[in-house]
């Protein structure tokens, strides 16, 4: 007996029916087909005939037609009432969805490397967009803090990006800004927090005393500042952080106005912040700024102020660099090189200049990770429009037994939306796993990492992609197959005739794939090339071995010089004898420490020309055995000696730099320069000249830099150097303790082991070049295997063909040939583009490299020359494929 | 066969006359009208369960599923009280129809 229920259920299909009733039609139209058989074998017909007759009656669209009146198709999740039309749709979809999910499930493998593909997509997408945000977009948490403004002087001619101001300057512009409503000064640093507990250096910032009112911040206990706080004498005061509020004073709900020692001073807490308020940089103690407004000799003070309503940051802009024209302009004798349109500044947003660092590298990602995406996409749309193909031959039955073409592409597109659900649910997953890699990482110049969320609108985002990912890729299968023709699709078999304009397609997704793989490959090995250069530098000193601690002795304790000197004599010493210690020395600022003090430099023998800028000049003050603690050779000349002291004649060491400068072949020795005009100011003979220290990073262009002996010129800021045999962290507890007995009062802060200290100056650039070589190398990955499928497809559709060739006497290499040629061609129409992307695209790198220019030959060659090796390794897979085809095995097939 | 448009509006009728006094399942209605019509009317499985389900939809025939011994479970169809009346109706409706057209067109009933 044949089997009807196939057959019924085919035409009851379009209906929509709830199971049970399809199930219960289906049974009893079967049983009268059976009775029909039984009786037209009977009468003598023969069992295929009989087979036919009965099916006749079965005249689909009668039964369809009139059942589509009276039969109610299963109901919606949501029912619309009295819409028959949208129901009858949502019925279909639910079918479709059904088959979609069954249609995955019995292609496993097709469906792992679809729905993987597109999560890893998907899931760097949505790590990145979360950074992205999190870091950049994200409004800072204050009060309208989208009207913060910073801003800074600017004199690139003194090779000097950024300018702090002076006390009157500020003073100046707080009495003369039109475009700002307020504007507030601060100086960040630390202070020796000592009293309860072991003395510890914390984050402090003195504020001009409007600062909270600026940033709209209210203290959840006491108040903040009032204004004659600002004044010398009355401005022992100071506002604590919540942070440090409950770490340090274990929340003490009457700590505002008792008095807490700073810097061995005793100081009346005022006020608490609120939770999470730490501006500027993680500060937990504010105290008043006292400000002097004749004062020019300072350049310290950073700004802050909130643009009026509806001023913009270009209105600030032009009106910060008016007044310091106006400033200097009317100061000659203090600003002798001013000009009219000197008084350059720069005005960012709070958030931009918070995160300045930070934004070209995310943004860099951020491109890279899409650039993956489209490639996954193409990848995706590949995969699907193979299996449309192999699927033709269903598609054209489907069309001969009534589906409409509409209906057919549904079918596609709902499966294709099932496809990119899944793998936007799974890189959603990959995301979150993603964003808490991020979290977790200690990137020293992208602040916020740790705030970082998989935030709604990430999740929106990957939502979006996901959908118009779906869309994207089931519309080529869904356009082709509305398109299919019944007849050509029966008889082109399982083979699938491939159709130009689907060749054409799937092709133009190979190009697409090895243009994008190329970019995103120039892209990283620009990066990387650029951070094996940073590598090489000399950082002009050997940082191996190296600790570094800041000893900062405050005043009035270490008011005079003879007790800094001794001090700092007797510390020295007591560290040489630690064991394990090879050289100790002590320095005013070190290498990779934060701030860099600079001095005007006048040379003796080049007197600065009127009009002329004033050169700049780093300034560090070192104790005798700095250098060769911290590992600079002395190129000529001699380091300081003890014998360098107040009885002596004032010395100076200088860079290789500004020697070559001044003294170009010429001996620097015994020439003089110095750090002011002033009358009182000595001229410092030079006695020795060092290499180049890079200070905030290797990748700086190098500055004038000059040191000077502590013991001529004591300081209360100094780093404790000491260079050991091996690796040196272990002599931290020891050095805490010869501290201790020297003056228990004394915080250590600020250890760091010199090698530490630059990875982290580069973590962001390492983490820039991980990343992106990781993309890249998923690029390259999805590349290969989509030239591959893509090849593999080609051939098997020209099998017979080749399998002819092959018979009719074609060398097996001359088939080879023919189809490496095909794959090779794609490749390297697809490398064309992409160079030509690159070309275009890879100067948006410009700020991330360092030595390498953006069309470096040499890695635009290797790359092209890899995705090449690529290309043609993956294209040699089915070529061989196709030299062994049988035109027996392959005609019989047909 | 006669003529679709005829058989459309006979069908109700054929269909719940011949459940009027016991259950019958669809092949059994098939094999009793194209008997009785001695061939003239047939119903094939594409039109005739339409028809049933919509009946049934309608409320004037009512289809159970019935199993006997050593049988596949078929199902019966019988006619409802609301059926009853609706036949009663047509029944009236369909021989007055029937008569006029005899009168018109000077055909014997048969």
């Amino acid at each position: 007996m044949p089997d009807w229920s196939g057959e019924i259920r085919r035409r009851l299909a379009p209906l929509s029916l709830e199971p049970t009733r399809e199930a219960d039609i289906v049974e009893e139209l079967s049983q009268h087909l059976d009775d029909r058989y039984r009786e037209l074998l009977a009468r003598g017909l023969a069992a295929d005939a009989a087979t036919r007759a009965a099916l006749a009656e079965l005249s689909d669209e009668e039964l369809t037609g009139a059942l589509r009146g009276i039969e109610r198709p299963a109901p919606a999740p949501a029912p619309a009432p009295g819409a028959p039309r949208t129901r009858r749709w949502s019925g279909q979809f639910l079918q479709d969805l059904r088959f979609g999910v069954r249609m995955l499930r019995t292609r496993p493998g097709f469906t792992a490397v679809a729905m993987l593909t597109l999560a890893l997509g998907i899931g760097a997408n949505t790590a990145i967009f979360s950074t992205v945000n999190g870091v950049l977009l994200k409004p800072l948490p204050y009060p309208e803090s989208q009207n913060l403004v910073t801003f800074w002087g600017t004199a690139p001619e003194k090779r000097l990006p950024v300018v702090n101001y002076p006390d009157a300057m500020f003073v100046f512009f707080h009495q003369h800004t039109r475009v700002l409503e307020s504007v507030a000064a601060y100086s960040g640093g630390g202070v020796s927090l000592s009293g309860e507990g072991d003395p510890e250096r914390v984050p402090a910032t003195a504020v001009s005393t409007d600062f909270f009112s600026v940033m709209r911040q209210v203290p959840v206990a006491g108040r903040g500042f009032v204004a004659d706080e600002g004044t010398s004498g009355k401005s022992n005061v100071v506002v604590v952080s919540h942070a440090l509020w409950r770490r340090r004073f274990g929340g003490d709900r009457n700590l505002v106005g008792k008095s807490i020692l700073l810097g061995g001073q005793p100081t009346v807490v005022v006020g608490i912040m609120a939770p999470g308020f730490d501006f500027p940089e993680r500060s937990e103690l504010w105290v008043p700024l006292v400000l002097d407004p004749e004062s020019v000799n300072n350049w310290y003070l950073s700004t802050v102020g909130r643009l009026k309503p509806g001023r913009t940051v270009e209105d600030a802009h032009r009106e910060v660099a008016a007044m310091s024209d106006e400033f200097m302009l009317s100061r000659p004798a203090r600003f002798p090189d001013a000009k009219p349109g000197g008084g350059r500044a720069v005005v960012q947003p709070v958030l931009q200049s918070l995160v300045g660092d930070a934004r070209t590298p995310l943004l860099v990602l951020l491109g890279a990770v899409g650039l993956v995406l489209l490639i996954a996409s193409a990848n995706i749309g590949n995969l699907l429009l193979a299996r449309a193909l192999a699927r033709n031959r269903e598609m054209a039955l489907r069309c001969c037994l009534g589906a409409s073409t509409g209906r057919i592409a549904a079918q596609l597109l709902t499966e294709s939306l099932v496809l990119a659900v899944l793998g936007g649910a799974v890189g959603l997953l990959l995301g979150a796993l993603g964003v808490g890699l991020i979290r977790g990482l200690q990137v020293g110049p992208v602040p916020r990492l740790a705030e970082v969320r998989l935030d709604p609108l990430a999740q929106l985002f990957a939502l979006g992609i996901t959908l118009t990912a779906g869309l994207f890729f089931g519309m080529a299968p869904a356009i082709r197959a509305s398109r299919v023709n019944p007849l050509v699709g029966l008889q082109g078999g399982a083979r699938g005739g491939r159709s130009g304009g689907a060749r054409r397609l799937s092709h133009g997704f190979v190009v697409a794939q090895f243009a994008l793989s190329l970019i995103l490959l120039i892209g990283a090995g620009l990066l990387l090339r650029s951070f094996r250069r940073t590598l090489e530098v000399d950082p002009g000193f050997r940082p191996e071995n190296v600790v570094t601690a800041r000893v900062q002795l405050p005043w009035p304790k270490y008011r005079s010089d003879t007790v800094v000197r001794v001090f700092q004599t007797r510390l020295l010493e007591s560290v040489r004898t630690l064991p394990g210690v090879r050289e100790v020395g002590l320095a005013s600022r070190v290498p990779f420490s934060p701030g860099n003090p600079q001095q005007n430099l006048y040379v003796e023998d080049h007197p600065a020309r009127s009009g002329e800028a004033i050169p700049v000049v780093n300034s560090r003050v070192v104790s005798p055995g700095y250098f060769e603690a911290i590992g600079t050779p002395i190129l000529r000349g001699r380091g300081f000696l003890p014998s360098d002291n107040t009885n002596a004649p004032q010395v100076v060491v200088v860079d290789e730099t500004l020697a070559q400068q001044y003294w170009p072949g010429a001996d620097p020795l015994g020439k003089r320069i110095r750090v002011s005009t002033d009358s009182g100011t000595p001229w410092l003979a030079i006695v020795g000249v060092v290499p180049n220290v890079k200070h905030a990073s290797l990748r700086e262009r190098p500055n004038f830099e000059l040191y000077r002996p502590f013991t001529q010129n004591p300081t209360w800021s100094s780093y404790v150097v000491m260079r050991s045999r091996s690796a040196s962290e272990g002599l931290v507890p020891e050095l805490r303790r010869r501290v201790a007995e020297l003056d228990p009062t004394l915080p250590v802060s600020e250890v760091q082991t010199m090698e530490g200290a630059m990875a982290e100056s580069l973590s962001l650039a390492r983490l820039t070049n991980l990343l992106l070589t990781g993309f890249a190398g998923l690029a390259l990955l999805l590349a290969v295997i989509g030239i591959y499928g893509v090849m593999s497809l080609d051939v098997n559709g020209r099998l017979s063909e080749f399998g002819v060739r092959l018979a009719l006497g074609a060398a097996p290499r001359d088939v080879l040939r023919l189809v490496m040629r095909r794959g090779l061609l794609l490749a390297l129409l697809g490398l064309g583009i992409g160079l030509a992307g690159a070309v275009w695209l890879t100067r948006f790198l410009g700020a991330l490299l360092f030595e390498v220019s953006p069309v470096d030959p040499l890695i635009f060659l290797t790359v092209a020359g890899a995705l090449t090796a690529a290309a043609v390794f993956a294209c040699y897979l089915p070529a061989r494929r196709a030299t062994r085809a049988d035109p027996i095995t392959v005609l019989r097939r047909e | 066969m006669l003529d679709r448009e005829w058989k459309k509006g006979s069908a109700d009728l054929l269909v719940l006359s011949l459940v009027e006094h016991e259950p019958r399942h669809g092949y059994d209605l098939c094999k009793l009208i194209e008997t009785r019509s001695r061939g003239v009317l047939t119903f094939h499985v594409a039109s005739l369960y339409p028809l049933l389900y919509r009946l049934e939809k309608r409320g004037w025939i009512e289809g159970r599923w019935v199993e006997k011994a050593g049988q596949r479970r078929r199902r019966y169809y019988r006619l409802t009280p609301v059926g009853r009346k609706v036949l009663a109706a047509q029944r009236r409706s369909w021989s007055a129809f029937a008569a006029a057209i005899s009168r018109i067109a000077g055909v014997q009933n048969a």
